[in-house]
C-alpha cells in the first residue's frame, strides 16, 4: 500500500506543492490536512534589500517529517536544470530533485529533448531524478531506462485545473513501467486524483487544486481521502462493464 | 567596484569576503546558497572568498512551488 522513493517509504501516495498559498502558515495547515509526506519547493532567487527576519518558507515545514523536494521549475534549458538541481542539492543536502525543464512560457508544457539531456547528465551526477514529463509514452520509458526513479506525466496542462485529459496514453506509460508513475499537474478537483489512482498511477503530484481553490485546507483533506479511494478501488479491480442491465437482487421468489 | 547580485548591478566597496557582504546588506543567513560566477560557494568558505569587480552573485533559497 505504500510507495517508494530512492529507498524511503511513503505511507501517502499524495506529493503537494507549495506554491499560490496565501502565507506559510496556509501552506503549512494545508501540508498537515493532505496527509503527505513530500512537498516540492522551488529554487529561486532571494529577495534582497528586506528585513532580515522575513520569514522563510523552510522555517515552516518541519524537514524530519516532510521530504522536501526541490524542483527546476523555470528553467527552460537543461543547463539552467542541472544549475538549479545543484543549488537545490547545496540548500536541502539531499540528492533528490524534481526535474522540470519547460518548453515556453505560454502551455508550460515540458521540453521533451532538454528533458532527457538533463535527466541523463543528473543521473551521471549522481542525482536522483523525479521527471516531469508529457505523456509521451516511449520518452517516458527511456526516461526510466536512463535512471530516473519517478516518471511523472501531467494529466494536463500546469495550473488549468483541467483533469485528466489523456487516460489511454497514462494507462499504457503505467504499463510499461517499472518505476513509479506520478501524475503532475493539471489535476483541479478530488475526482481528478481519484481517476488518477484508478488508472493505477503510483502516486498524485498537486499544487494549484489545493492552493486555488476557496478552502486550501478542505480541499487538502478531500485530496488525502481522494487518493487514498482511488487506489484502494485500483487494488480491489472494479467489476466488468456490462451494455445490459443486470439485477442487484436474484430474479427467484420475485411475486410476479 | 561593481558587482551583479540576483541581476542587479550594486557598488561595494573592495576586499570585502561573502560573509561580511551578507551582513552589511542584512541579508539573512539561513536557508541560503550562494553562487559566485555560475560556482556554488559553500557556506564554510563564505569567510574566505572574496568579492571581486565583476562577480556575477546568485543568492538562492527556496520560495512556493509546485
Amino acid at each position: 500500500m505504500s510507495l517508494i522513493l530512492n529507498n524511503k517509504l511513503y505511507n501517502s501516495r499524495l506529493i503537494i506543492g507549495s506554491g499560490k498559498y496565501k502565507n506559510f502558515n496556509e501552506t503549512k495547515n494545508a501540508l498537515k490536512s493532505s496527509g503527505a509526506e513530500m512537498i516540492t519547493v522551488a529554487i529561486k532567487r532571494t529577495n534582497l534589500g528586506q528585513d532580515t527576519n522575513q520569514e522563510n518558507l523552510l522555517n515552516f515545514i518541519d524537514s524530519k517529517k516532510y521530504k522536501i523536494l526541490p524542483n527546476t521549475a523555470g528553467c527552460f534549458t537543461a543547463d539552467d536544470a542541472i544549475r538549479v538541481s545543484l543549488l537545490g542539492k547545496e540548500l536541502l543536502g539531499d540528492n533528490l530533485v524534481k526535474l522540470e525543464v519547460l518548453a515556453d512560457k505560454d502551455t508550460l508544457l515540458p521540453n521533451e529533448e532538454e528533458t532527457l539531456v538533463a535527466a541523463k547528465e543528473l543521473v551521471k551526477l549522481g542525482f536522483s531524478i523525479m521527471v516531469y514529463t508529457t505523456d509521451n509514452v516511449a520518452l517516458a520509458k527511456e526516461l526510466e531506462e536512463i535512471g530516473c526513479i519517478a516518471v511523472m506525466p501531467l494529466a494536463s496542462p500546469i495550473g488549468t485545473g483541467k483533469g485528466i485529459m489523456n487516460s489511454k496514453n497514462l494507462k499504457k506509460i503505467i504499463y510499461n513501467a517499472n518505476v513509479p508513475i506520478i501524475v503532475d499537474a493539471g489535476i483541479g478537483t478530488a475526482s481528478d486524483a481519484t481517476i488518477a489512482m484508478e488508472l493505477g498511477c503510483d502516486g498524485v503530484l498537486l499544487n494549484s487544486a489545493i492552493a486555488m481553490s476557496d478552502n486550501p485546507i478542505l480541499m487538502a483533506e478531500a485530496m488525502k481521502y481522494a487518493v487514498i479511494s482511488g487506489r484502494k478501488a485500483y487494488e480491489a479491480k472494479r467489476m466488468e462493464i456490462s451494455d445490459i442491465a443486470i439485477p442487484s437482487s436474484n430474479k427467484k421468489n420475485s411475486i410476479s | 567596484m561593481n558587482i551583479i547580485v540576483n541581476g542587479d548591478k550594486i557598488s561595494i566597496e573592495k576586499n570585502i569576503n561573502l560573509e561580511n557582504f551578507l551582513k552589511l546588506n542584512n541579508i539573512n543567513n539561513k536557508n541560503i546558497v550562494i553562487e559566485v560566477n555560475k560556482i556554488i560557494i559553500t557556506k564554510s568558505m563564505w569567510k574566505e572568498k572574496k568579492i571581486k569587480e565583476g562577480d556575477v552573485i546568485e543568492i538562492i533559497t527556496a520560495v512556493g512551488g509546485g
